[in-house]
């Protein structure tokens, strides 16, 4: 009590001080960090629950595997071709400054794809594009109403709205992340091949990818898959101030899956670490 | 104009001449040709008008003052986390192969050659496109919507110069500028993780890059983040611009700008590395 009043007296005529006002601003800011951290653990939890225990509509994942899946193909065929050229052109470059010898460019590749690249680099293209998409699908329900009009009808709006999502984003990021490690390796052996003349046979060698490599990509998969919906679903739901804030509302899902994606991929590859490799 | 004419012309045609099947896909063959034509001319369009406001120079210095604040200050924080992670990521990746070959000595080298060349540019670019593009897209989008545009053009203030310079110079230096400083970020969040796991003091980290690397790989990186800011600016204005059909049309839009700015952003990356070596 006497340092609050203190820090008003420091102001002039009973105002609040900059100081006040500093410590009002952290802590509103704070607040605000732990309600929306609350918010988004109870819709994961939701989702979780009424992944198993929900109704079940006909046709709605299958819907959505389709809006996710099969509508990302070719944006992410293009980027991550895209990618693995790059990435074995830099390698290459680099292997050639040093010793020349290129024979275990496309064994480490493969093994670096599989573990990490195609997981982490096509998640945030996929939450780019899926991630935007659902938070503009369920945030312009929310400014119009309808999302209300859910609850009025007492449908729970998380299982009505993510579930489907959720189920989908799963099967088809893991789904689509395999194919991207497929075309990131096409597309670097091509490389290879074309510009620093690796034969296709000596890259393709699968020898280093051992199971803890495969074990640590597909969780990857996995992971992704299940934060981007939540996230940008989250983002959806909290949608407020007409078609301006529908635009807001997409900003920050594709921010913050983008962001999930990073520290998931963090938190996945340092416990891969001590588990398989230390 | 082009719809209703592929439209008469199909009327026209006896059917079951040709099968559904073949007609439509062909039709969506030429749709999408025309729409990336379409695109791609829009654009350049868009970047001759944007030139031309520079000779001689008119620009609005309060709009510019404002967008700089918003685009660069404000995503600070976000930039800094997804750097700090980054520079993690890279020593986590690179741990298995440093304890293999006890490579001490190299991590620096390959952590900053790969942040400053291309992860640093390339995603710091990505987190912007979300943040700055998209919300852009969706701020001149809804303008549109609401005929705000028409109305500055009513009171005879060019949009182009009013709403459109001042967000293109924003959006180009402050990619810039953050790229700087999120290389920064990502090296010594890379420095700190590798003391953490690898046990890897500082000095030899940072003696890594300054000894192996050359002022060069630091240039392409900044060069690139120049080329990314141009097309991210380039393509969200004009999605933003291009808005038809309310509020839906504003999501369709802002979606549409971010995988744009995706795309551009991989493909001119790839020539970048090739033309920049």
């Amino acid at each position: 009590m006497s340092v609050e009043a203190g820090v008003v007296k420091a102001g002039q005529g009973g105002q609040p001080g900059w100081a006040a006002r500093r410590l009002a601003g952290i802590g509103a800011g704070a607040l605000d960090n732990a309600r929306a951290a609350r918010l988004l653990y109870s819709i994961f939890i939701r989702t979780l629950y009424y992944s198993v225990r929900g109704r079940r509509e006909k046709g709605a994942v299958l819907r959505a595997c389709y809006g996710i899946g099969n509508r990302s193909l070719f944006f992410l065929t293009a980027v991550m071709g895209f990618v693995g050229m790059i990435m074995v052109f830099h390698s290459c470059t680099q292997i050639n400054r040093i010793t020349g010898d290129l024979h275990l460019v496309g064994a480490t590749y493969i093994q670096l794809v599989v573990r990490d690249f195609a997981a982490s680099v096509g998640s945030m293209m996929l939450a780019t594009r899926v991630g935007a998409g659902i938070a503009a699908e369920i945030g312009s329900m929310v400014v119009t109403d309808q999302v209300d009009a859910l609850r009025m009808c007492a449908a729970e709006p998380v299982d009505y709205l993510i579930v489907p999502r959720f189920k989908a984003s799963v099967v088809m990021t893991t789904v689509l992340l395999v194919w991207a490690m497929f075309v990131m390796e096409v597309s670097g052996m091509l490389t290879a091949w074309g510009m620093f003349n690796v034969n296709p046979r000596i890259f393709w060698n699968l020898s280093m990818v051992d199971f803890r490599d495969l074990a640590t990509g597909l969780t990857k998969c996995l992971a992704f898959g299940a934060a981007i919906p939540i996230v940008s679903g989250y983002c959806g739901l909290t949608t407020f101030g007409g078609a301006e804030g529908v635009g807001w509302a997409t900003t920050r899902a594709v921010v913050w899956s983008c962001f999930a994606t990073i520290l998931l991929n963090f938190i996945i590859s340092t416990t891969a670490l001590y588990v398989f490799w230390a | 104009m082009t719809e209703s004419l592929v439209q008469l012309e199909v009327a026209g045609k006896q059917p079951g001449r040709v099968s559904r099947g073949a007609e439509r896909a062909v039709r969506r063959i030429g749709r999408s040709v025309v729409g990336i034509a379409q695109q791609t001319g829009g654009i350049l369009v868009l970047l001759g008008k944007i030139v031309r406001r520079f000779f001689p120079p008119d620009i609005d210095y309060y709009e510019l003052k404002r967008n700089l604040h918003k685009m660069g200050n404000r995503s600070l924080p976000i930039i800094a986390l997804t750097s700090v992670f980054v520079g993690a990521i890279m020593v986590v990746q690179a741990s298995a192969y440093v304890q293999q070959f006890s490579a001490t000595a190299f991590v620096g080298w390959g952590a900053g050659y790969v942040i400053l060349r291309e992860l640093g540019p390339i995603l710091i670019a990505l987190m912007f496109s979300g943040r700055v593009g998209a919300n852009n897209t969706a701020e001149l989008g809804t303008m549109v919507v609401t005929e705000q545009i028409d109305g500055l053009r009513s009171l005879a203030i060019d949009p182009i110069s009013y709403l459109i310079v001042p967000r293109f110079l924003g959006m180009i230096t402050m990619l810039f500028v953050l790229t700087v400083f999120g290389n920064l970020v990502a090296l010594c969040g890379a420095a700190l993780f590798g003391q953490l796991t690898l046990g890897i003091e500082w000095r030899v980290f940072f003696h890594g890059i300054t000894e192996l690397l050359k002022p060069w790989d630091v240039y392409v990186g900044l060069i690139k983040s120049l080329v990314f800011g141009l097309i991210i600016a380039l393509s969200s204005c004009y999605f933003g611009l291009a808005v038809r059909g309310g509020a839906p049309g504003v999501g369709r839009a802002v979606n549409a700008s971010v995988v744009a700015s995706a795309v551009g952003i991989f493909v001119s990356d790839y020539f970048m590395t090739f033309l920049l070596d």
